[in-house]
């Protein structure tokens, strides 16, 4: 097929003379950069602009004070108002955790010293002016960006915008005093870093240079690290004693330093548990018992310590914040476990040779296709508390009085002990709210149909002879369910746990359709809560550093996952 | 025995051994369950059907189907809602990102997957964390970004189709979807297609295309799906002229108040499109979500 499409003489010709000019080796290679930056380029600059950037651009948008505009800089002021002292603990530990992260480098690059042997001596003076580089470079944006928002504003008032226009609010843009000294700085520290490349690049020789992109790179990065993360601890620690400053005129008394003593301590503690049962896996069977206790009782301290401390620390913060994120987690107990369980059961079923098979699978997936809009709009007239809507009928003619479902902001608990005649029924055992409720069998109804398809990928790639050696062997059904299929598909159950749990923390689109006024709080996620801000308040920067708090709590979802997927799942 | 051996997936020899009544109610069963299964997917798109044509009497009392059909209520939402407005609007956005998705996507997914180039790892890595950014952290710096962007551009962004599209002109998941689908073909066929003169753009175009049909549907699929079913970003650019279904949809569902035979024709309306779509590529789309593990 190739051949014959192909063999046009005008190509031919054309790529000739192409040729002619990129026949040498270093010459097609430079070629194929370029075809390949050309490939690449409108996907990474779309992505780069709406997917990269606006992570930068959030930080800085949450250590303003933005209403809609760009007002004054308030630092961890938003975060403090979210959660609390929290704000601070996190400061540090992002602190802690990027000084790690540069020790981790430099013992990597360490590491390849010893391996191989080539001195990195000439390589690392670039990576540390390379790093350097960066933090100036992003020091440089840093002073760049309000001006540079200021041109919308400035061009609005001009009503012929000529190229002369955007040229002089460019320059302008640029020759702000500040703006200056930052690029200077920055331009004169990666000339340094140039210089030195090209130093260490003649001086070393070609056996020197087969690692010198590694021993750059990551004295680079250990070297941006190392300044972020002194810099986020001063940071940090300035925003402590400001705080305090505050709270003395204002005669408040405030325990921030306390507080994140203690909560460090806690993680700490809770970090030691944690080696500590891990080493047990190296003694031998008595000795590991003890060392395990001695976790335990290590896990339990801290979790003590964690459990009295926090909702202290994070107790000063927005009271919605908790609230959303207490509805994010029942929502997330009360859906992913029921999510997996029916999507296994049915996958399981549909794994036979059975009529229909593929009809079944194309109905469980309907409901995922639909647009949640629409299929919340269906649950809202369902589950409505008229007493004549859908579900409350079924219920009238199974002879049980209807319920207030979507517009019920009362426990579900509570709401079902009314029925048994409890009318004093303790808050704490409340439940989340029957709303709520209707809310997760939405995501549940929505949701098992994928789980299906995903499990029945991972059924088909279970090996068949696993089946027959069981099978010979006298195997039962459930047994060979126990102990061969559900192990081996454990891959697919953390992937869709995982998937599942950040799903819910995501959750938007349906919950503010099937949100309704009489049961308002009460159904709002963490994302609702994120997007209130946003969309009716207009507090960017507070909305952006709840955000934050979310994607940290994700963050740390997916890192806790993929540990115990490392250590638990078994992949055959 | 009969049992365990009806978990695996081809019928074998041994499966006959069991006895039959036994076979038949572990048979039974397994339809009983999936009937039910089934029947819960179903049974709310069969009650929004039947509601949709009910008059507004019925659709309020306890009735499951209605004693005469009222076509006429899809007219009447479609006029009511102004779906006409909503409806255009969707399809314009649907088919202007799905384009870009399919160009911008499968000439990167090419490099990455076929090319060498300096910074492909850096680059593409960049890419994948993108990935583990949930949509409420980039929703408002986009939002400034596209307001930014339409006060300096030429034309306004926002509450235009430049904000409802551009931004999702790529994706990285399709782009991860196209690149391990293209590194499968043989690199045989690009020898071959140089010795014929051919360069990477023609390569692509003749050959890696035509063999990746099954790749590219999926990709057109679920930016279909995506764009169409889009949600909260919308709602945050869009004032009036560019809103989409969706909003429309959610907009209505307040205005119609008590009006539900109205409201679920809007929902019919809103789903009609997916629905077509799905029944048609059935088999693509639950195979391109086994093979992947989109969600969302």
């Amino acid at each position: 097929m190739a051949t014959t499409t192909l063999d046009h003489p005008q190509v031919t010709s054309s790529t000739q003379e192409k040729k002619s000019i990129f026949s040498s080796r270093r010459g097609r290679r430079i070629r194929e950069n370029v075809t390949a930056y050309l490939f690449i380029a409108p996907a990474v600059i779309i992505i780069g602009i709406f997917g990269i950037m606006p992570v930068a651009f959030a930080i800085y948008v949450s250590l303003f004070q933005w209403i809609i505009k760009q007002k004054e800089f308030l630092g961890f002021g938003n975060y403090t108002k979210a959660i609390g002292n929290l704000a601070y603990v996190a400061g540090f530990w992002l602190a802690l955790g990027a000084i790690i992260a540069a020790v981790v480098f430099a013992r990597r690059l360490w590491r390849i010293y010893r391996q191989s042997g080539q001195s990195p001596w000439l390589w690392i003076p670039t990576g540390i002016a390379g790093g350097a580089a960066i933090a100036l470079l992003v020091k440089f944006i840093v002073a760049v960006l309000p001006n540079f928002l200021g041109i919308a504003d400035k061009i609005r008032g001009i009503a012929v915008k000529t190229r002369e226009v955007y040229a002089q609010l460019l320059g302008e843009v640029f020759s702000a005093p500040e703006v200056v000294t930052a690029r200077n700085w920055f331009l004169l520290i990666l000339g340094l870093a140039l210089v030195l490349a090209v130093i260490a690049y003649f001086l070393g020789g070609q056996a020197a240079r087969i690692h010198g992109g590694e021993y750059v790179s990551y004295s680079m990065l250990a070297t941006s690290m190392a300044i972020i993360g002194p810099l986020l601890g001063w940071f940090t620690y300035r925003e402590i004693v400001q705080a305090y400053v505050v709270a003395i005129e204002a005669e408040k008394s405030v325990d921030i330093w306390p507080q994140v003593g203690t909560i460090s301590g806690g993680l700490i503690l809770l970090l030691a548990a944690w080696f500590v049962w891990r080493s047990a896996e190296r003694a031998d069977s008595t000795k590991a018992t003890f060392i395990r206790l001695a976790a335990a009782a290590v896990l339990i301290v801290a979790g003590w310590i964690l459990i009295g401390e926090v909702p202290a620390a994070g107790a000063s913060g927005d009271k919605d914040i908790w609230k959303g994120l207490q509805i994010t987690v029942w929502y997330s107990v009360g859906t992913v476990p029921f999510e997996l369980g029916i999507g296994l059961v049915l996958a399981t079923l549909l794994f036979q040779e059975i009529r229909g098979k593929s009809i079944y699978r194309m109905v469980f997936f309907l409901p995922y296709v639909t647009p949640s809009i629409a299929s919340a709009a269906i649950f809202r007239v369902l589950f409505s508390n008229q007493p004549a809507a859908p579900v409350n009928s079924l219920l009238t003619v199974v002879g049980i009085s209807p319920f207030q479902f979507l517009a019920e902001p009362k426990g579900v608990f509570t709401v079902l002990a009314q029925r048994f005649g409890l009318t004093d029924f303790p808050s704490w055992l409340a439940g989340p709210s029957l709303a709520l409720v209707v809310i997760m069998i939405f995501n549940i109804w929505t949701y098992v149909g994928y789980n299906t398809v995903i499990y029945l990928a991972g059924l088909g790639s279970i090996p068949k002879e696993m089946y027959e050696a069981a099978a010979v062997d006298g195997a039962g059904r459930w047994s060979i369910f126990r102990h061969i299929t559900f192990p081996l598909l454990s891959p697919t159950t953390y992937f869709l746990t995982l998937l599942a749990t950040i799903g819910t923390f995501k959750a938007f689109n349906h919950i503010w359709v099937l949100r309704e006024a009489a049961a308002l709080g009460n159904t709002d996620t963490f994302s609702v809560v994120i997007f209130e801000e946003m969309k009716r308040n207009a507090r960017y920067g507070y909305a952006s550093a709840l955000s934050f708090v979310l994607f940290g709590i994700i963050l740390t979802l997916t890192l806790i996952n993929n540990r115990i997927a490392r250590e638990k799942v078994f992949y055959g | 025995m009969a049992n365990a051996i009806a978990l695996s997936a081809k019928p074998s020899p041994t499966k006959r051994q069991g006895s039959g009544w036994q076979k038949r109610i572990s048979h039974f069963v397994t339809h009983f369950l999936l009937m039910a299964g089934s029947f819960i997917a179903i049974v709310p798109f069969l009650w929004m059907t039947s509601a949709s044509i009910m008059s507004e009497g019925e659709a309020r009392s306890a009735r499951l189907i209605p004693k005469q059909a009222h076509f006429e209520n899809y007219l009447e939402a479609w006029k009511q809602a102004n779906f006409s407005e909503h409806f255009k609007n969707s399809v314009i956005i649907t088919v202007i990102t799905v384009s870009g998705q399919v160009v911008f996507c499968t000439l990167a997914a090419y490099a990455f997957g076929r090319m060498n180039f300096v910074g492909k790892d850096v680059i593409f890595s960049l890419m994948l964390m993108t990935l583990m950014v949930p949509e409420m952290v980039v929703l408002i710096p986009n939002f400034l970004t596209v307001t930014w962007l339409g006060r300096v551009g030429p034309i306004p962004w926002t509450d235009n189709w430049p904000a409802l599209t551009i931004p999702f002109m790529a994706s990285t998941v399709n782009i991860f979807l196209l690149r391990q689908f293209f590194a499968q073909i043989p690199n045989d066929l690009w020898d071959a297609a140089q010795i014929d003169g051919a360069d990477h753009l023609r390569f692509l175009i003749q050959i890696v295309l035509p063999l990746s049909k099954a790749a590219i549907m999926t990709v057109v699929i679920f930016g279909f799906i995506g764009s169409w079913n889009a949600f909260a970003w919308p709602m945050l650019v869009t004032q009036k002229a560019w809103q989409p279904i969706t909003i429309g949809l959610n907009n209505f569902l307040d205005e119609a108040g008590p009006k539900i035979h109205l409201q679920m024709a809007g929902a019919v309306i809103t789903i009609l499109p997916i629905l077509i779509l799905y029944f048609i590529t059935q088999k693509q789309f639950t195979e391109g979500i086994a093979h992947t593990g989109l969600k969302g």
